[in-house]
């Protein structure tokens, strides 16, 4: 036993001294290494225990989440908050859940934007909140709901426009994804915030929420398109012929076999964008948005918050990537379920 | 709709040869001076004259590259032709494919690949299942139950929920041709349906293979197995680059054939 156990430490050490100290340029490395990591850490430590303020996070804490929604409705918010967090918490639960909520959770996902459009804006005897007063994380949900929720079935459309046989459609979604991937994002997030209402009919408005998900929407769909597109190329020529043998139309044939398998090899690629867009959402603070970093930027306007700007953005920081985090542990949970119910 | 408002009988295709052409009642294929020409040029077809019976088994052979996919898979419409012609089922194609004469005829046609091409997204049982409700429409309570008659046919009801990739490849391929006979074809296109699968496979598929055949289903089998062209066809066809070069009982072919180039292609297999 002790032999055992001396003899394994003995192991340990000589894999350190492999690894870390393997000669004595390798051992400085790692000496001035753990230096700047060790004391990176401490001062962090340091500042963020001691030095800092975490006032202008904490008292805020309904502005960061809810924006400036009105104070007798904040509870929608909340709600609505609450269901996304719910549905997250589902979808992850590690343990088997009753058959009959499993099927439900995807129709639950898709009903999660409209039951938000409710929460927020009014319907069922809800009374109506404008669109101006939504803000912070909900609002930053709500426009990576609404990106994805236009991006996806469009970035669809496009990709099997661009191998359409009609030369005229194939032609005009070929030069809208080239288009769009040439332009960087934040320009047409101004051309969608400024332009969009000059092309609307005299007596149209479109609220900036909207604007903002059309033009991310648009954009994102581009990207998608490809990611879609590289999905059906993926997929060998004779699983075609085989459902065209058994006298499904061509329709069938995309809807039944070809966009089932496409989709499920184009996921990575596909949750990679809805990452993107999550974070892509911050760009509209820029144009009047109070979405998260919009209203982090008017709390830090306030005078008495002044100078705290690294208390809000490792805020923010926490915020953004527990939001990534999540979208990506759910990417890997439909994978993981694709792949038990089929392939490989 | 319209399609059945048009006559029925296959006089309604442009060139009319006539009726002495017409394949008439007991023909399930008849082809005429076939041609094909792929995009590239390349003539893979050449005047191909064939004629298959209702009932009969008429087995292809032939060197690779002989044409004898291509000319299969023109009797279900995957590929064109460019000259000639050619009836399926009372059904005329010619040069311009009509859709909808093409999907009628693979109503009634089924075909089997050389790679299985199951979906591998659905389960045995869905493979089976999706022509019947998708494309005939028919209630799924009935298609399931059918399906999985059809599965206990050939040997794999046991493996109904499993997915493809989940089975070997002689199941894989009888799984495939369950899935054809779900739509109660009048005529199987079996295109090398066992050069895929391990030497001790071959048996069990030709074995399904065979008792169709003993059901009296009208078939075409392009194959290289002898001692199942010997048993089962009721004629062999040879093919080389393109053409037919000849056409015997199997009982000649394998032991007294006429032309040159089948003596030497059977003296390579035998
Ligand atoms: N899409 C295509 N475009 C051009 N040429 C083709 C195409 N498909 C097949 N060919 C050519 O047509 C010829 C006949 O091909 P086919 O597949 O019918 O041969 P085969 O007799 O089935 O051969 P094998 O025993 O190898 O399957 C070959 O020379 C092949 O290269
Ligand atoms: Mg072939």
């Amino acid at each position: 036993m002790a032999e055992s156990s001396r003899s394994r430490r003995h192991r340990l050490l000589l894999t350190l001294r492999r690894n870390l100290f393997a000669s004595p340029l390798d051992g400085l490395i790692t000496l001035v290494l753990l230096a700047v990591c060790g004391s990176g850490l401490w001062f962090l430590m340091h500042w963020a225990l001691i030095k800092a303020d975490w006032a202008v996070v904490y008292e805020n804490v309904c502005l960061y989440f809810n924006g400036i929604f009105p104070a007798d409705h904040v509870w929608r918010s909340w709600s609505w908050l609450a269901v996304l967090a719910a549905l997250c918490g589902l979808t992850l639960w590690p343990w088997p859940l009753p058959r009959p909520l499993m099927r439900l959770l995807p129709l639950l996902w898709i009903l999660s934007l409209p039951i938000g459009l409710v929460l927020l804006a009014s319907g069922l005897g809800l009374e109506p909140v404008r669109s101006r007063f939504w803000g912070g994380l909900q609002l930053t949900l709500l426009l990576t709901l609404g990106t994805i929720a236009l991006a996806l079935p469009l970035g669809i459309l496009l990709a099997l426009g661009r191998r359409s046989s009609l030369p005229l459609l194939r032609w005009l979604c070929t030069s809208y994804i080239e288009l769009i991937r040439g332009v960087p994002l934040i320009a047409v997030l101004f051309f969608g915030q400024l332009m969009i209402p000059l092309f609307l009919p005299e007596g149209w408005t479109f609220s900036r929420v909207l604007r903002a998900v059309l033009s991310l929407g648009f954009f994102v769909a581009a990207y998608m398109a490809e990611d879609v597109r590289g999905g059906l190329q993926a997929l060998p020529r004779t699983q075609l012929e085989a459902a065209r043998s058994l006298g499904l139309s061509p329709l069938k044939t995309i809807t039944l076999v070809e966009l089932p398998q496409a989709l499920r090899i184009a996921l990575p690629a596909l949750a990679n964008q809805c990452v993107a867009s999550v974070q892509n959402t911050s760009l509209l603070a820029y144009l009047g948005l109070i979405e998260l970093l919009g209203i982090s930027r008017s709390i830090l306007a306030n005078p008495s918050y002044l100078g705290r700007h690294l208390e809000v953005y490792l805020w923010l920081a926490l915020l953004y990537w527990a939001v990534c985090i999540l979208m990506t542990s759910l990417a890997r949970r439909l994978e993981r379920t694709l792949n038990v119910t089929g392939h490989h | 709709m319209a399609a059945s408002a048009a006559p029925s009988p296959p006089s309604d295709s442009g060139a009319q040869p006539g009726d002495a052409w017409s394949a008439g009642p007991e023909l399930a294929v008849r082809s005429q001076e076939l041609d094909k020409i792929f995009s590239n040029g390349f003539q893979a077809l050449r005047k191909v004259d064939l004629a298959v019976g209702k009932g009969e088994v008429v087995v292809i052979m032939g060197p690779s590259g002989s044409g004898k996919s291509t000319l299969i898979r023109t009797f279900n419409g995957l590929e064109t032709i460019q000259g000639g012609h050619l009836e399926v089922l009372g059904h005329h194609l010619d040069a311009d494919n009509n859709q909808k004469v093409v999907s009628k005829i693979r109503r009634h046609v089924g075909m089997v690949f050389q790679q299985f091409n199951l979906f591998p997204h659905l389960s045995i049982l869905e493979n089976v299942t999706l022509a019947p409700i998708w494309v005939q429409k028919r209630d799924r309570q009935k298609v399931k139950k059918d399906a999985l008659a059809l599965l206990d046919h050939v040997g794999i009801r046991e493996q109904a929920n499993k997915y493809p990739s989940q089975l070997s490849g002689g199941q894989q391929q009888r799984v495939a041709i369950a899935r054809s006979l779900a739509l109660s074809p009048r005529l199987m296109l079996f295109d090398e349906p066992t050069s895929a699968l391990d030497p001790e496979k071959v048996k069990e598929v030709l074995e399904t293979i065979r008792t169709l055949a003993a059901e009296g289903m009208t078939m075409v089998v392009v194959t290289h197995e002898v001692g199942f062209a010997r048993e089962v066809a009721d004629r062999v066809v040879f093919m080389d680059e393109g053409m037919i070069v000849e056409e015997a009982s199997p009982q000649t072919f394998f032991t007294d054939p006429k032309e040159e180039r089948s003596k030497l292609f059977l003296s390579r297999i035998l």
